[in-house]
């Protein structure tokens, strides 16, 4: 496990999450500096998986800035007595759970209800924050259409829905860190995934063929896999916003995993993992921003 | 004296007020502007005005206005018309996407009374049919061939197009004994 908590620093411990069977396990997150909401939501979607497979589910953590951002991202209230854990987390709930940053906790969500109410708070927390109202409108956008992407088809019988994670950076973490803020959006969900979804649709036969081919055949504007007219445009605006934003948008389903900048998209294959997991990246163009001199 | 324009204010409305998000909260936007669409006299407008949203996200925007205006134009509120109230500004993006990947267009007005604009997407050879008429104000079929220099019926079938789509209106009139004329004019 890398210093990052990502999307593709869990690929390992998705692809040997695959072959439990009864047995105890114990994710060693100890390396992990650094979280950010598609690690977070990828593990919570991880334990999901894991919990009903396995006799015990073990989580450790090291130092104290991890634990104390997953107790203030609302991780152990939703898994504390779920998972077993080394990090004394009655402790960390006496700290302030409020972060700065944190624009909306690990949420798990079922149902398309609930989704004004996480996208209205988003959008006051971002008000007060000082954010224009274009950029507001972009993240919250991009938050709706994911989380309605999520609801319609990450809730099968029994399943755990899906999760989403929104945090504000005052620096951009995506990539080489450098000057700028960034928001990062993500959602997790345990449903049939892109591929399936899209197979349902004949006409999308040709793309479906790979999971990979069907990430990018979803991408695209007004395809879905019902192919009533109207659908499948919100992931295409998404990118278009991301893409604007010089941000990026990563979608992993089974063993694809895409992500699509303004100018190109890449592809690669992962371990194979049931649900899809998105990853917004939205940077922010600040305004009389001082241009940065170079002393090199 | 004229009566009122007929305006539903979406945000003045108890569906989520600023920030319109989701196809369930669309399809409830819908089905009110529905209910404000039958209780319309016939050749009545309805402005739907939307300036007071900050927030329209592609799902709602599709449910709520791609899927209505694909219902007024296949005649399911006979002869009614939807003008969209709303400025030039980023929120039409949404309506624009879902009215294009639906081929269709509705009017919009900075305010009530302005001069209308297309959101969506009609072919270009309709553009100048539709150009010409909201030009005139109202304008008879073969008025409107001599302008552009095209056969009765060829002019007819364009604007036609025009009418299913929700964007002029037409008046028939009965001409020499046994004959129609029609007339289009605009509906903003």
């Amino acid at each position: 496990m890398s210093g990052v908590l990502t999307m593709g620093s869990l690929d390992p411990a998705f692809g040997a999450a695959m072959d439990v069977d009864g047995e105890p396990v114990t994710l060693d997150l100890r390396s992990v500096e650094f979280v950010e909401p598609a690690g977070i939501c990828g593990l919570a979607a991880l334990l999901e998986f894991l919990i009903p497979r396995s006799e015990e589910v073990s989580v450790r953590l090291a130092g104290r800035d991890v634990p104390a951002y997953l107790e203030r991202m609302d991780f152990f209230r939703l898994f504390g007595d779920r998972v077993r854990t080394n990090v004394d987390v009655h402790a960390l709930e006496e700290r302030q759970r409020h972060n700065p940053g944190t624009l909306q906790e690990l949420v798990n969500f079922h149902t398309e209800e609930e989704i004004p109410g996480v996208v209205t708070r988003i959008s006051e927390i971002l008000e007060n924050k000082g954010y224009r109202l274009r950029e507001r409108v972009a993240i919250c956008s991009t938050l709706s259409e994911i989380c309605a992407n999520a609801a319609e088809h990450g809730s099968t019988d029994g399943g755990f829905g899906a999760f989403a994670a929104v945090q504000a950076y005052n620096h951009i973490v995506s990539g080489a860190r450098r000057r700028g803020e960034e928001v990062l959006v993500a959602i997790a969900d345990g449903g049939v995934g892109v591929r399936e979804t899209l197979s349902k649709n004949e006409k999308y036969a040709e793309h479906t063929t790979t999971d990979n081919d069907a990430i990018r055949c979803a991408m695209m504007m007004g395809v879905s896999g019902t192919g009533e007219l109207g659908r499948g445009g919100g992931l295409a605006l998404v990118a278009q916003i991301s893409g604007r934003a010089s941000g990026s948008l990563s979608l992993r389903s089974g063993s694809g995993r895409v992500t699509a900048y303004h100018d190109r998209k890449n592809s690669r294959t992962v371990p194979d993992f049931p649900g899809t997991f998105v990853r917004v990246s939205l940077p922010r163009k600040l305004e009389n921003a001082a241009p940065e001199i170079s002393l090199g | 004296m004229a009566e009122a324009p007929q305006v539903f204010e979406v945000a003045g409305g108890d569906f989520g007020g600023k920030l319109m998000v989701t196809r369930r909260t669309g399809r409830a936007v819908r089905e009110a502007l529905g209910d404000a669409l039958e209780a319309l006299p016939k050749g009545g407008v309805l402005y739907v005005d939307t300036r007071g949203v900050e927030l329209m996200d592609y799902s709602f925007a599709d449910e709520a206005l791609g899927v209505l205006v694909s219902r007024v134009a296949g005649g399911e509120y006979g002869e009614k018309y939807l003008i969209l109230v709303e400025e030039d500004r980023d929120l039409l993006e949404n309506v624009e996407a879902s009215l294009r990947q639906r081929s269709l267009a509705m009017m919009r007005v900075d305010e009530v009374g302005g001069e209308p604009e297309i959101v969506g997407n009609i072919p270009e050879h309709l553009s100048d049919t539709l150009r010409t008429i909201m030009d005139a104000g109202s304008i008879t079929n073969a008025d409107l061939a001599k302008k552009l220099g095209l056969n009765h019926t060829a002019m007819n079938n364009r604007a036609t197009r025009l009418v299913k789509l929700g964007l002029i209106h037409r008046k028939i009139e009965t001409a020499a004994p046994g004959g129609r004329q029609y007339t289009y004019e605009r509906i903003a």
